[in-house]
């Protein structure tokens, strides 16, 4: 025996639409495999995703799915997770789906520290319209809107999910999948907002138009602009800018949102005061 | 339909209705045991084939990496795997640099 | 027994959403609507319901749509801006029939337009608010009882049809304070409609393998019964499909499972329309929403100057009572109709009846029109 992955999986809808070498399966099978290691009951489970092929993810794992509209997945997992605390709510994204068209909802999902596990499978481009720039294309890559060369700055998802409030943060490549289940499996058993950068190729869209034409080539790209964190503290900082850090970068213990709206319940129905500033340790 | 079941008493198999012939398997295995044969069949021309059984150390990379539920490897526990030699290293060294065709196959997909 | 009391147009709104079993509430403030909103954030964690504010639009309405396919009666309120940013989530509620009910309180537009001031021309937006093919169920209140009732019924057509419901009230309406008196609550309750589920075989649960119009049975979320939802043309299990006869039926089936039940047998057994003084009429004047209140008063006036005058008043704005609407059509010689827009209805009006000389009395200022304009307009007729 082999892991079991058929329980999982929608096994009529395999093979997947996916190009040869993507990511996006990798991903998902570590996802599969960090779900087993949770024991979760896929009758309590839900996965939201939103468009892009990264929205396809929803359609292939064998549990309460939802496939959402452009960028909005976080708004409607929390309209789930809300209604049903009890549920384990995953939400796949992709950079220009929680990044670009996306992006408010995301800072806000963070922000409310509401327990969505939010993995942002990050392929700097976008692929399922065939190759334009997103937030986190590099300067200077080509792509068929920056045929020219693109110009527009990225950002780092890492820090914006730390800057927004996620109480758990983690960037993780799909090089190594034995280490991205074990971060998967962190931030899943984390209560809070997970958030995962999980960077992935895209040899097909981002690949045809900067030189690395086969998965393997895209994946030494990822490589080489990926280090552990330990290391990249170490490194002084004119190489620190040009190289992102992995692991987990955020881990602290903060009132998730749907516990936080117990007190609203509890004070609406006279069995507590109402709340005060005094019910939380930050002030401002 | 998934093929989770040891076929035989082997260390690693296959599904070819879900191999896209990406080659990841083959880049990340350090034994040598896979390798990509022609196959006109296919989308890319290639397929996975399995050419070094004996030679398969039970790491598990080629499964987890994947991204089509394509190739299983056996439980440490069913099957004892080999350990890693200097020839399957090097014969993994020769397949990278026949852009991971097996050996046997003349040229490049 | 009936209940009295002394509140708005938005805050009995609300009201009646809670009184429907509404324990859902996501939304974005926006005048002249946001009092729906504090409202709820008031009544819901009373019975443990879930409120929350949102970002934007966008995710006002998402996170509702979010609650009400996990299986709990779900709300949204906001102004015309506010539709139209929710206008894509509108649509996958219609194609992925997630039931839910958008209350909009009118203002003027076009864009930011006339923030405070009130309007009616929305009703064009509520037939038609996103792309593609659908028919959606829009309710117009005119007093602060319907702000209630109206609300009561647009869950319960949102949950017997598995589609999003617009209850329109208008800022009139909507900032209208003065004694209302409610419905009998336990009769409300009784009448509450839950959505349909499936109860058979998980492995047999096919959501959107249903019948030519009638809507899909979609179970709550975490029971057991694991399916898709998609914004996508989807087949009877939920996943994606490109099937040329598949996609052709579900779009028949959408449009049919409202327009070809209303036309047939009618959506519920509640009001349609309402008839004021109109078993003698000799001039029939139609108006809805707020506006209809004024025509009362007008009609009120034209019949102490000797014109028998009457009102139609229609209540289910989409879709439209066109049979009751072609039948005035036929016995009417002189019908008025006034609204705050530039003639949207009319439009509906013109197309049902097949007639085009009408006399009418549109405004688009942000200002109610007073009795004495209609009845000054009236008497041209004669």
């Amino acid at each position: 025996m082999a892991f079991n992955y058929d329980q999982y999986l929608r096994v009529d809808k395999m093979p997947t639409l996916w190009c040869w070498g993507c990511g996006d399966g990798v991903i998902l099978k570590s996802v599969i495999r960090a779900i087993d290691k949770m024991g979760w009951d896929m009758d309590k489970v839900c996965v939201v995703s939103g468009i892009g092929c990264s929205g396809r993810f929803s359609s292939y794992i064998n549990c309460n799915t939802v496939h959402t509209t452009h960028g909005r997945t976080i708004a409607y997992a929390t309209g789930i997770k809300l209604t049903r605390p009890d549920a384990h709510v995953i939400v796949v994204a992709g950079d220009g789906d929680g990044l670009a068209i996306g992006g408010n909802h995301t800072i806000h999902g963070c922000r409310r520290n509401i327990d969505l596990n939010f993995i942002l499978i990050n392929n700097f481009i976008y692929g399922l319209t065939n190759s334009q720039i997103s937030p986190t294309t590099p300067q200077g890559m080509w792509c068929v809107s920056a045929q020219n060369g693109n110009i527009d700055p990225t950002f780092d998802a890492c820090k914006l999910a730390i800057g927004a409030g996620a109480s758990f943060v983690a960037r993780e490549t799909m090089l190594d999948p034995k280490k991205l289940e074990k971060i998967l499996v962190k931030g899943f058993s984390h209560r809070g907002f997970s958030f995962f950068d999980i960077m992935s190729n895209c040899h097909i869209n981002l690949g045809r138009k900067n030189k690395m034409l086969s998965a393997m080539e895209n994946l030494a790209w990822i490589d080489s602009i990926t280090t552990p964190l330990k290391k990249w503290e170490a490194l002084p900082v004119e190489e620190q800018m040009n190289k992102f850090p992995t692991g987990v970068l955020r881990e602290v213990e903060q009132a998730e949102y749907c516990d936080m709206y117990e007190m609203v319940i509890a004070s609406a129905q006279g069995k507590r005061g109402k709340i005060t500033q005094d019910d939380f340790a930050k002030k401002i | 339909m998934f093929k989770t079941t040891n076929p035989g008493n082997v260390p690693v198999w296959v599904n070819t209705d879900n191999c896209k012939a990406c080659d990841i398997c083959v880049s990340v295995c350090p034994s040598g045991v896979l390798g990509m044969r022609y196959e006109p069949t296919s989308t890319l021309g290639a397929m996975i084939s399995i050419n070094h059984p004996e030679s398969c150390i039970g790491c598990n990379e080629c499964e987890l990496t994947c991204p089509d539920f394509a190739i299983y490897v056996a439980d440490k526990a069913d099957y004892k795997f080999a350990k890693l030699t200097d020839e399957a290293k090097a014969r993994q060294a020769a397949i990278i640099a026949n852009k991971y065709m097996s050996l046997d196959q003349a040229g490049v997909k | 027994m009936a209940r009295e009391v002394i509140s708005t147009g938005n805050e009995l709104s609300a009201l009646g959403a809670f009184d429907a079993g509404c324990m859902f509430f996501g939304g974005y403030p926006i005048t002249p609507s946001s009092e729906v909103m504090h409202e709820m954030s008031d009544l819901l964690p009373t019975v443990g319901g879930k409120f929350i504010q949102m970002e934007d639009e966008i995710a006002g309405i998402s996170v509702a749509l979010g609650a009400s396919m996990a299986g709990t009666k779900s709300m949204t309120a906001t102004s015309g801006p506010g539709i139209s940013l929710k206008a894509e989530q509108i649509g996958l509620a219609f194609i992925a029939e997630v039931p839910l009910v958008i209350v909009n309180v009118m203002r003027g537009g076009p864009s930011t337009g006339l923030p405070t001031r009130v309007s009616q021309a929305d009703i064009g937006q509520a037939q038609y608010p996103t792309h593609g093919d659908y028919a959606s169920i829009t309710l117009c209140a005119g007093s602060l009882e319907e702000c209630y009732t109206q609300t009561v019924r647009g869950f319960n057509l949102a949950e017997r049809y598995m589609t999003p419901v617009f209850v329109l009230l208008d800022e009139t309406v909507g900032h209208m304070h003065g004694k209302a008196v409610l419905p009998d609550l336990e009769e409300v309750k009784a009448k509450n409609v839950t959505r349909k589920r499936f109860d058979g075989k998980p492995e047999d649960y096919r959501p959107y393998d249903v019948p030519m119009n009638t809507p899909a049975v979609l179970n709550p979320m975490f029971e057991g019964y694991r399916f898709h939802f998609t914004g996508l043309h989807h087949g009877p299990t939920g996943f994606p499909t490109e099937d040329a006869a598949q996609c052709q039926f579900n779009i028949e089936r959408l449009v049919g499972k409202i327009d070809a039940v209303a036309a047939d047998v009618g959506l519920d057994d509640e009001a349609d329309y309402e008839e004021f003084m109109m078993e003698d009429a000799e001039v029939c004047l139609i108006a809805y929403g707020s506006i209809s209140r004024g025509a009362k008063e007008a009609v009120s006036k034209l019949r102490a100057d000797g014109i028998k005058a009457g009102l139609f008043r229609p209540i289910m704005i989409w879709p439209s009572p066109a049979k009751k609407l072609k039948e005035i059509g036929q016995k009417f010689d002189k019908i008025f109709v006034t609204e705050l827009n530039m003639g949207q209805y009319l439009k509906e009006i013109e197309r049902v009846t097949g007639r085009s000389n009408f006399t009418t009395l549109h405004k688009a200022n942000g200002r109610p029109i007073a009795p004495l304009e209609m009845v000054a307009k009236v008497k041209e007729m004669f």
